[in-house]
């Protein structure tokens, strides 16, 4: 606790998520070597939540730039492809695409798998994840209560719950903890992500009735003190 | 060398698939282009690892997501960028090219020729028109005559594969009109000795698909 005090003295514009085990000297110094990261999105979680998810479990300080809609016609013209999320990196270099930020600030905490096969495999479940998010978009948007229900109940029958018993065959196959390798991957946490989107949450409660093992690795990444820290305190938004 | 089987429909001809061949020929590296037929899917997608193709088969061991697969073959053959950074800048010009397949995808299947006409005009407009803008300012920026550090990258493929491959033969190259350096880049690519074997190749070998 003293070691987040000191370091928000210090840094007063960076949310950070600090290991209790470190000393005060040990986090100042950490704190220094970062990387100035500043990440611009919207003020939802939508395609900036896996970036801020992977930072937050890292314990790596970074600027969480969240902006309303109203304010997306100053921001814009910034961004290099006119879209966000954008992650600016020491104030002077700009990298666009949600999944290419978070496979960079994977790789950069340790978080993208132990080698090349791995790193793909990891890569290759969060473009799964992409696609699912494709497929949920309709929904997710969908203002009436009863069609959202109608919309959310075809995708999940249609493509979440092939994909899913898919992704259990696989897991287990893996040893039933990860789906990448020995250890946590943001694979991992690309489908916490994803299955605890506001649509999931209101709506999803059986989407893992078949699939124990991956309803398990869900439950753990979110059991994180890192993440729920972040989570309990994030803010609370539509999407 | 690994032995490389990649798979995926014979229709479309390029299609999701197309990055990874162009990226194996780049590199002068030899793989196995399995291409099956529509009736033959059912009894494939069970076999692969999420019921989607294109899927690459190394050594044994499978991989499945198209630019997961691309990215995977530019980082074995020299085509990825140098560093982290670069590599980093690949993957979102990858991305990009991603998001604009999916996005052209929605006027390449509307069955109303119309409607489809009104679909594509409203696409070059409204997304890729901006877009050509944006990596035009890109590349003045990089000053390299490449969209990542000084050398080839899988981006200048992606973008190659995507911008004459596809758009300049389906609408000409009108569109470029405003991008001299996206222009060049593309021609330098279309132009290097190892992408004309396989485009000439590919074209030879293989039925154009239907408009």
């Amino acid at each position: 606790v003293s070691c987040c005090v000191l370091t928000d003295l210090l840094l007063s514009n960076y949310i950070i998520s600090c290991d209790q085990n470190q000393n005060n000297s040990q986090c100042y110094q950490s704190a220094l070597k970062m990387p100035g990261y500043k990440l611009y999105y919207f003020n939802v979680r939508g395609r900036g939540e896996l970036s801020r998810l992977i930072l937050h479990y890292a314990g790596v300080p970074f600027e969480d730039f969240r902006f309303e809609g109203k304010d997306w016609p100053a921001v814009k013209p910034k961004m290099p492809f006119g879209q966000v999320p954008v992650l600016e990196v020491d104030g002077e270099k700009m990298l666009a695409q949600s999944h290419t930020i978070a496979r960079y600030l994977a790789r950069q905490h340790g978080l993208a798998g132990q080698n090349d096969w791995e790193q793909s495999q990891a890569d290759m479940y969060v473009d799964c994840i992409y696609d699912l998010h494709g497929a949920m978009r309709t929904a997710t948007w969908e203002k009436d209560a009863e069609k959202q229900k109608e919309l959310f109940d075809k995708v999940n029958q249609e493509t979440i719950q092939p994909h899913l018993e898919k992704v259990e065959q696989h897991l287990v196959k893996n040893g039933g903890v990860h789906l990448v390798g020995q250890g946590l991957t943001w694979a991992d946490i690309a489908y916490y992500a994803y299955f605890t989107t506001p649509i999931m949450t209101l709506l999803g409660g059986e989407v893992f009735n078949k699939t124990p093992h991956l309803k398990k690795l869900i439950e753990t990444v979110g059991n994180n003190p890192n993440i729920k820290k972040y989570v309990e305190t994030r803010p609370v938004t539509s999407g | 060398m690994p032995v490389y089987k990649l798979h995926y429909f014979k229709n479309p001809r390029q299609g999701r698939a197309e990055l990874s061949r162009l990226i194996l020929s780049q590199a002068g590296v030899e793989f196995q282009d399995i291409r099956f037929s529509h009736c033959e899917w059912p009894a494939i997608k069970p076999t692969t690892p999420f019921g989607h193709v294109p899927i690459l088969e190394v050594d044994g061991r499978v991989l499945a997501q198209s630019n997961t697969i691309a990215r995977y073959l530019a980082k074995k053959h020299g085509l990825a960028g140098k560093d982290e950074w670069e590599q980093a800048q690949a993957d979102m010009y990858a991305d990009n090219i991603h998001d604009l397949l999916n996005a052209v995808a929605v006027p390449f299947v509307e069955k109303d020729p119309v409607k489809k006409k009104e679909m594509y005009q409203h696409f070059m407009k409204v997304t890729i028109a901006p877009h050509v803008a944006a990596v035009e300012k890109q590349l003045k920026k990089n000053n390299t005559g490449y969209l990542v550090g000084n050398e080839l990258t899988w981006a200048d493929l992606a973008y190659y594969a995507y911008f004459s491959d596809f758009l300049e033969v389906k609408f000409g190259s009108a569109f470029l009109k405003g991008a001299p350096r996206l222009k060049s880049l593309i021609d330098r690519v279309k132009a290097l000795p190892n992408v004309q074997k396989w485009t000439a190749y590919r074209d030879s070998t293989y039925p154009e698909d239907d408009k």
